[in-house]
């Protein structure tokens, strides 16, 4: 490689023409900055998108018993509910697991019958950020429930209200109940909203006859990304033998192409900065070589080898591109470094419209949170290093065949 | 929408008048040799386990995944309109009653003194845990108002008749086909529940059949849904009297939460 000496007079050559390099370099750190902001941005829409689809509803792993997601029939339940959730809790990849139980019932608050959905879930679990009851309260003591918004204004139910509730039990007994609506919540998940009673889950368990049972289980992986190897790895535990464990991309298939397309979009964006960084690196080393040819001719008739003089010029385009991306990538995590935190509001941004959309039954709220990985940093000053390297090799390789008496002539 | 189940709930509940009996058997004689009359027939078996009154006791096995679970129910029903069932056991359930009035159903549940009535929306759901919906409850006799009727063939083994109906283009409803066997004196040995896709749904079968109330009739029949496996539930007339003076006030919200 270059030694120190060839690195210097590189660096040195570069800003003989300071206005010219310049002007390169933040051609090259513009678009550097602007391929990291697109890639944040990218990344933050998706994981906006999965974690608005696992969070409150999917989790990354789903544990039910097989066929219960064909029928929902009351009675295909998961049997030994804590001993489960224990092995799941101890798993060092997994963050976080929780059992939910999903009845069909019928509600009134005085005669007329509503048909509904009973929840029975885990307060506290619910209850953490982006999950199914962020920032809900839970409703204290027995017998008391909290109510989809929607639902209770269809019900005509206000908070303190008694509702009954009937449905069937799991051994198909008839289960009755009254409950106290302590509070009305506004979920992501529409249905839960429009339909759903919520119970916290040993009072579901007890009301519909199914003791240490659930319906489901959700499972959080430390790694989302890795909820395919997790899945796959918690089905072959002996205590969850014969049940069906699925990672949230075979529960919604067409939620991950959406994720998948912003992949392919930040390839596009590697394209762009190719194309840039070529664009500007080619032009300033071919000018910086072309208005030394009588210099170059100098070196070499002094003895200088043709390998000296490629190398030289190859330090000077390695140069110009890392201080273009240096700059550029410093722009990018600034962007970053300013959005993370408050996060962008699409609604603000395309002036005023809904700060929420519905979509695939739930709720999408239209802010998130540009975010990078190091290595969105990485392979962009990677791919202007390339570049660099690839737009000064004609330059290079012109003036290393440069014969001495005629480059002195010019 | 509301659906249709035209058979075997008005018979579930039904009752019989002792006369009818009469005609049956008459009827039946003249319909041995040559193809019965449609019409004639379904007027008698939506009449067969209902009369002017009935007042019966039976007792219901549904066969589950989980297991056997017995009901046994009192019910009382008054022309083709109302109907009013209890539980009396379990011992859990005993007081739970049912209430149809025309289209509408009521539940009582005595644990938490509530009447609550069952929305359209829920007339598809199980009655009582049963493979029987509410719907089952509700229909009215509209086997004649909602059906194309005709005799399709003759059957052998066991001999009798067995019937098609179709749906009318224009009726909202949950079958689009019915297949009954009839016996050639007119009682019920099968009947098959094709849904809007052409598929058979459940087939109800009937037996042992006896007379009861004073009348001949299956007092048994049992209800098998296709999709379901090891799943179906069986009812079983205990006791049926027909044409008994039922109280004007059996069949109201208020004598509902009085159930005995």
């Amino acid at each position: 490689m270059a030694s120190g000496s060839t690195l210097r007079i590189a660096w040195r050559n570069l800003w003989r023409n300071s206005r010219r390099t310049g002007l390169a370099v933040a051609a090259i750190g513009l678009s550097v900055a602007l391929v990291l902001a697109y890639y944040a941005v990218l990344r933050g829409y998706a994981d906006w998108i999965l974690e608005t689809l696992t969070g409150p509803m999917l989790g990354h792993v789903q544990i039910h018993a097989p066929e219960w997601r064909k029928d929902r029939a009351m009675d295909r339940t998961i049997l030994d509910v804590s001993s489960i959730l224990d092995g799941l809790r101890s798993d060092p990849e997994v963050a976080s697991a929780t059992a939910r139980i999903y009845a069909p019932a019928l509600a009134a608050l005085a005669e007329e019958g509503f048909a509904v959905v009973v929840l029975g879930v885990d307060w506290e679990a619910e209850a953490q950020p982006n999950r199914l009851l962020s920032g809900a309260k839970a409703p204290r003591g027995p017998g008391r429930a909290l109510m989809g918004r929607a639902l209770a204004e269809m019900m005509g139910v206000k908070e303190g209200d008694e509702i009954a509730l009937v449905g069937q039990g799991a051994d198909g007994s008839l289960a009755n109940e009254l409950v106290g609506v302590e509070g009305l919540v506004r979920t992501p998940v529409d249905f839960v909203n429009r339909q759903g009673i919520i119970l916290e889950i040993g009072e579901a368990q007890t009301l519909f006859a199914m003791p240490d049972e659930a319906h489901e289980v959700m499972v959080f992986a430390r790694d989302p990304g890795g909820a395919k190897l997790l899945a796959s790895r918690l089905e072959a535990l002996p205590n969850l033998a014969g049940a069906e464990v699925l990672d949230w991309q075979s529960i919604a298939p067409e939620m991950l192409s959406l994720i998948e397309i912003i992949d392919v979009a930040g390839v596009f964006a590697l394209v762009l900065i190719f194309v840039a960084a070529t664009a500007g690196v080619a032009n300033t080393m071919l000018m910086a070589t072309f208005e030394r040819t009588h210099e170059l001719g100098m070196l070499l008739s002094l003895g200088a080898s043709p390998g000296r003089i490629v190398r030289m010029i190859l330090a000077e385009s390695v140069a110009l591109g890392l201080t273009g991306a240096t700059l550029g990538g410093a722009l990018g995590v600034l962007f970053v470094a300013l959005t993370h935190e408050r996060g962008l509001d699409w609604a603000a941004l395309t002036g005023g419209g809904p700060t929420e959309i519905s979509f695939a039954g739930l709720n999408w709220s239209l802010r998130f949170y540009p975010t990078l990985a190091p290595w969105d940093v990485g392979r962009t000053v990677l791919a202007v290093l390339l570049t660099s390297l690839i737009a000064s090799a004609w330059p290079a390789f012109r003036a290393a065949r440069l014969e001495p008496a005629r480059a002195l002539r010019d | 929408m509301k659906d249709r189940t035209p058979m075997n709930g008005d018979r579930l509940i039904g009752a019989m008048a002792l006369g009818a009996s009469v005609v049956v058997f008459s009827a039946s004689v003249e319909s041995f040799q040559k193809p019965p009359d449609v019409e004639a027939v379904l007027d008698h078996l939506d009449d067969l386990y209902r009369s002017d009154s009935s007042v019966s006791r039976m007792e219901i096995r549904v066969e589950g995944r989980r297991g056997t679970r017995t009901l046994r129910m009192k019910a009382w029903t008054r022309g083709e309109e109302e109907v009013l069932v209890v539980i009396e056991e379990p011992p859990r359930e005993a007081g739970t009653a049912t209430l149809r009035v025309g289209d509408n159903l009521w539940n009582y549940l005595p644990r938490i003194a509530r009447t609550i009535r069952v929305p359209p929306a829920m007339m598809l759901g199980s009655w009582m845990g049963t493979d029987f919906t509410n719907d089952d409850l509700v229909k009215e006799s509209s086997l004649r108002k909602d059906f194309v009727s005709r005799v399709e063939r003759r059957s052998d083994d066991p001999k009798g008749w067995w019937l098609t109906l179709d749906v009318k283009p224009d009726v909202v409803g949950r079958w689009a086909k019915i297949e009954i066997l009839i016996s050639d004196d007119w009682l019920p040995i099968e009947e098959r529940h094709f849904d809007r896709k052409g598929r058979l749904a459940r087939t109800l079968r009937f037996d042992e059949v006896k007379t009861l109330g004073g009348r001949r009739l299956p007092v048994r029949m049992v209800l098998t849904p296709t999709d379901v496996e090891g799943q179906s539930t069986e009812l079983r007339y205990l006791e049926i009297e027909f044409d008994v003076p039922i109280a004007d006030d059996t069949f109201s919200l208020s004598r509902l939460e009085r159930t005995p």
